[in-house]
């Protein structure tokens, strides 16, 4: 029995952190027009020092360079991509956030590397590995405009063709985890006469967004059930599975046997309430323990989603207790 | 009211750049000052010279008051002169509509700024306890809209769905959490009665007060309503405005804005006692004038009908978030195509898609006077 227990657990974050009190207050002068651009990009180089920092501490397995100018998680693409412009606010999902509008209005094309230019890499630690983060296709999609191509399918595969380049150049420059986010794919409603064909769908465009990618992978879904996409997701051509716990019926979670590492959302970005490791740490036992009856594989803790809903303060003390809760549970299960 | 048509404007409207300078302590300059003047006589300002001398003096205590019941007389005065039937005060009195409520209530603390969209963000506010009615927020608006007006009133409210919806919620969810192990029913649980107590705790003492205070007509704002649009979610925002709003005797209705109304739609028959649907389209629509296919932002208001819905529509015919100024023709025929639609002129109320605080003044009394004119137009057409 002992050696069933045996699991690797790690831990990291799976989106844009807030931006520190210092840096919205320069952001918010920036757009008076009262400071350059230059103390603009100070503030941030400052903020993402802080943003890695809190990561090292935490002791994370990944560390990304936090995502602090992200508009949001599509505007780099929806800014930088030819064939796309950038159109109304829109609401985030089910937050009182809001994201500008990709409208298509072309074949879809990389002039550039988009998220290697986005990211501050001279701020990356040496000595840890590197994560990045980037929409899902079945998102990015999900949430245009399509006013050029002949159906969101073959939207989609354009988007992961750009996709897998991205990944490539993300790789090349040093990055070895890539998250594609997919909150689109559980938040929004199947219809179960098309939900076999959707999900069919996705992972054949999955295929086409990792085909030749040797970084590890994952698919983070989150704003919604997770158990909506199971079984077929666990199909997916990806090594990891990310599930929002807040929004996931456990019950339907523990049906079934997971073959794929996941990653558990097991701290709410949405709530300001701090957790307690001792009321996070047996929720995650059971599930580990449930979802893999016998596999050994790799279980990240992460917060169920971007932290950036929160205020600076409250996501650094989220982050200490996302190191002890995963300290704890690399004990139980070692 | 039987006029055919009646106009209303449906809460916020900026606030003048005189009382915000003075709020900050900083002296007028003689633009500040021309433009108090220039407003107060195009909308005949009674003791204009006294404003003006408040507006030189120095800070003293007291001074903030004034100029905010200066500011709310000059925008019912606003509303009245650019001819509409039914008003309030523009929303002088709050800060804004989250946090006029929040800081106002106990169990409450604000955290912080967090981001709404590019580099704009709010001021956001946990419930650390269970939310608990200190003072009145609304009332004294009230008399002092009511003792300024003899027009028809109507009070703009924020909703209890809203204020949960934009609030972290830790009292509840700490509460509960020794109680249920499954995070999504515990955080679900914790909204509830977050959400049940804020409306017996607070929002009803105060629509109680308002009413006895002699207010006919209460508009929830309820811009959240639609963000979580699932069956649950939307069954609580059904019955949190049913309770909201359960045995008073007053008129209520509801504004909702740039959500998703076939969502709303399925659910608007089941709120109850409630008179008007106060909704936003003319963002949605085209410039062109016409009563055809050109309306194609007014499609929604079919799936409305469709759900039995019977209740009045407050039917937004301005575009509040550009400086567009609607031809009157343009109004009208937006105005004519619903009444076609759905069968019945009677049901329609004419109105802006929202507050119009993100306007100018000036821009604002343009697009009123010319939506007045609209309706006028539409009166005489459908005569």
């Amino acid at each position: 029995m002992e050696g069933l227990r045996k699991k690797m657990i790690g831990c990291y974050v799976t989106g844009a952190f807030p931006r520190p009190t210092e840096l919205i207050r320069t952001t918010r002068a920036y757009e008076r027009a009262g400071i350059s651009k230059k103390r603009l990009e100070e503030s941030f180089e400052k903020a993402t020092e802080s943003v890695i920092n809190a990561q090292i501490s935490a002791g994370l397995d990944y560390v990304t360079d936090g995502m602090l100018k992200w508009q949001d998680l599509l505007r780099p693409f929806t800014e930088n991509l030819k064939g796309t412009t950038v159109g109304s606010l829109t609401r985030w999902f089910n937050n009182n956030t809001f994201y500008r509008k990709p409208i298509i209005t072309n074949h879809i094309e990389r002039e550039k590397d988009v998220v290697t230019n986005m990211i501050c890499i001279e701020k990356l630690p040496k000595n840890l590995p590197w994560k990045a983060i980037l929409p899902g296709p079945y998102t990015f999609v999900s949430l245009s405009e399509n006013q050029y191509h002949k159906d969101k399918a073959e939207l989609m595969f354009e988007f992961a063709r750009v996709t897998n380049e991205e990944i490539r150049s993300l790789a090349e420059a040093g990055f070895s985890y890539i998250q594609l986010s997919e909150p689109a794919l559980v938040c929004e409603p199947l219809a179960p006469k098309s939900r076999k064909d959707k999900l069919a769908l996705v992972n054949d465009v999955l295929q086409i967004a990792v085909k030749g990618i040797t970084t590890k992978t994952s698919l983070q879904t989150f704003f919604g059930d997770f158990s909506k996409i199971l079984p077929e997701v666990l199909d997916f051509p990806v090594d990891h599975l990310g599930i929002d716990l807040y929004k996931t019926d456990f019950e339907k979670l523990k049906e079934y046997d997971f073959e794929r590492g996941v990653a558990l959302g097991l701290l709410d970005s949405r709530s300001s309430l701090v957790e307690k490791t001792s009321g996070l740490v047996p929720v995650a036992e059971e599930i580990i323990e449930s979802i893999y009856p016998s596999n050994i594989d790799e279980i990240f803790i992460c917060p169920n989603c971007d932290l950036d809903f929160l205020p600076w303060e409250k996501a650094e003390e989220k982050m200490k207790t996302l190191k002890s809760v995963t300290q704890s549970l690399k004990e139980e299960f070692s | 009211m039987n006029k055919l048509f009646p106009t209303q404007e449906v809460g916020s409207l900026a606030k003048p750049i005189w009382r915000i300078q003075s709020y900050t302590g900083k002296s007028l300059s003689r633009d500040e000052i021309n433009e108090a003047v220039h407003w107060g006589r195009t909308l005949r300002i009674e003791n204009l010279d006294e404003l003006v001398k408040l507006l030189s003096e120095r800070d003293f205590a007291g001074k903030r008051r004034a100029l905010l019941e200066w500011s709310a007389k000059y925008a019912i005065r606003f509303f009245e002169t650019a001819g509409l039937d039914i008003f309030f005060d523009g929303e002088q009195w709050r800060s804004e509509m989250y946090e006029h409520v929040v800081r106002k209530t106990a169990g409450f603390k604000f955290l912080g700024y967090v981001k709404s969209f590019d580099y704009r963000y709010f001021n956001k506010a946990a419930c650390i306890d269970k939310p608990k009615y200190t003072k009145p927020f609304y009332l004294d608006e009230f008399l002092f809209t009511k003792e300024n007006t003899k027009g028809k009133m109507k009070v703009p409210i924020t909703g209890a769905y809203t204020l949960v919806d934009w609030t972290f919620n830790e009292y509840y969810e700490k509460r509960l959490s020794g109680e249920i192990i499954d995070f999504k029913t515990r955080k679900f649980k914790a909204k509830e009665e977050f959400l049940f107590d804020l409306i017996k705790e607070v929002i009803r003492r105060e629509i109680s007060k308002l009413v006895d205070a002699g207010a006919k007509w209460i508009q929830i704002d309820e811009p959240a309503a639609t963000t979580n649009p699932t069956e649950e979610e939307m069954k609580l925002f059904v019955e949190c405005f049913n309770e909201t709003v359960k045995g008073f005797n007053c008129i209520f209705s509801l504004h909702n804005c740039y959500s998703n109304y076939e969502i709303l739609a399925k659910h608007a028959c089941e709120l109850r006692n409630c008179s008007q649907l106060s909704l936003e389209f003319a963002n949605r629509d085209s410039r062109q004038a016409g009563t055809g296919n050109e309306r194609t932002g007014y499609n929604a208001i079919g799936s409305f009908e469709e759900h039995s819905f019977q209740g009045n529509y407050g039917l937004g015919v301005v575009d509040v978030h550009t400086d567009f100024v609607e031809p009157p023709e343009l109004v009208r025929d937006r105005i004519l195509h619903v009444a076609r639609t759905i069968g019945d002129p009677s049901r329609i109320c004419v109105s802006p898609d929202c507050g119009l605080r993100t306007r100018t003044w000036e821009t604002s009394f343009r697009k009123l006077k010319n939506m007045v004119l609209g309706a006028e137009l539409a009166r005489k057409a459908a005569a």
